[in-house]
């Protein structure tokens, strides 16, 4: 079960380093161009998809540009790690609960936007497929945070 | 369980502390707060008739900001596409057949549609001055009967 859990920490952690990394490093795929790397972030664009979701109040779409993929990257990182494993799932699960709320939103006003997910890499529309998606990292995330059997903090926690 | 929780906290404050900071030192920081939408300044837009009469002359051109795919299902009849989200991969084929002088009128559809607004101030910034933006500008154009194109070419 702990190989079990290992793999799935480090499915999810990757995940969650890899969006984070987009996001910051504003990286880019342009045809002809392949995968472009900008040392410089420019947060801009990804301020934009957050602000088409219409969830955030309009004065806040840039402040949760600015801090969620920083948030993903410490809380992937860290899960990764095995650092603060349970407090990073559960960080991991609120943040998924928080995305599936803002896709459905979105389907449910038929909003043609993009998804964001993977920052500006990511030209996919919001839809059924970045739900699903979704839906598994959610699970996985939720398990690593309420299983027992990887929870050493837990165990720590009741001996003391 | 209290423990985790404080320490979740501590994750989610830590990163936000780290994402402002980054902010705060990159040299293409954002504000803090998204600024209030600017309200189109009315030389920025262009009223239906006005694009109309435009259109007409045929002295001007008509930038789609959609997405080639909605470019392809209907489009105003001579508009040219240049989705702002593949800007780079579009903008060099319809360059040669614009002038930096000419009237460019760009649209997209819907009243919030932000996607004409985006190519606008990117026309803008390759020093095209002469940009005018017809708002809701599909739908317009469409319900009142004007001539309208589908499929690939202009």
């Amino acid at each position: 079960m702990r190989i079990v859990n290992l793999i799935l920490r480090l499915i999810i952690g990757g995940v969650f380093i890899a969006s984070a990394v987009i996001k910051i490093g504003n990286v880019q795929v342009s045809h002809g161009h392949g995968i472009q790397f900008s040392p410089v972030p420019d947060l801009t664009q990804f301020a934009q998809d957050v602000a088409n979701y219409h969830v955030p109040p309009r004065a806040l779409n840039n402040l949760v540009a600015i801090t969620l993929p920083w948030i993903e990257l410490l809380a992937g990182g860290l899960l990764v790690l095995g650092i603060w494993k349970r407090a990073s799932a559960v960080v991991i699960t609120a943040l998924m609960v928080v995305f599936l709320a803002a896709i459905g939103w979105a389907l449910a006003h038929g909003y043609d936007i993009r998804c964001g997910c993977f920052g500006t890499v990511d030209a996919r529309r919001v839809g059924i497929t970045a739900l699903a998606e979704d839906f598994v990292l959610l699970a996985i995330a939720a398990w690593l945070a309420w299983c027992r059997e990887d929870s050493t903090e837990r165990t720590t926690e009741t001996n003391q | 369980m209290a423990g985790t929780l404080r320490r979740a906290l501590v994750i989610v404050m830590a990163g936000a502390v780290l994402g402002l900071a980054a902010n705060a030192l990159s040299p293409r920081r954002i504000p803090f707060l998204t600024p209030p939408k600017a309200p189109p300044q009315s030389s920025d837009t262009v009223a239906l008739d006005e694009a109309k009469a435009l259109w007409g002359g045929g002295t001007a051109f008509f930038l789609d900001a959609r997405a080639t795919a909605d470019y392809r299902a209907g489009h105003i009849a001579g508009a040219l596409s240049l989705p702002i989200e593949e800007f780079d991969d579009h903008y060099p084929q319809i360059q040669p057949m614009l002038s930096l002088d000419s009237t460019n009128v760009v649209y997209c559809d819907g009243m919030d549609c932000d996607l004409s607004h985006r190519l606008m101030d990117r026309l803008r910034q390759l020093g095209y001055h002469n940009v005018r933006l017809l708002v809701n500008g599909w739908t317009t154009w469409h319900s009142a009967g004007l001539m309208t194109h589908t499929g690939d070419q202009p």
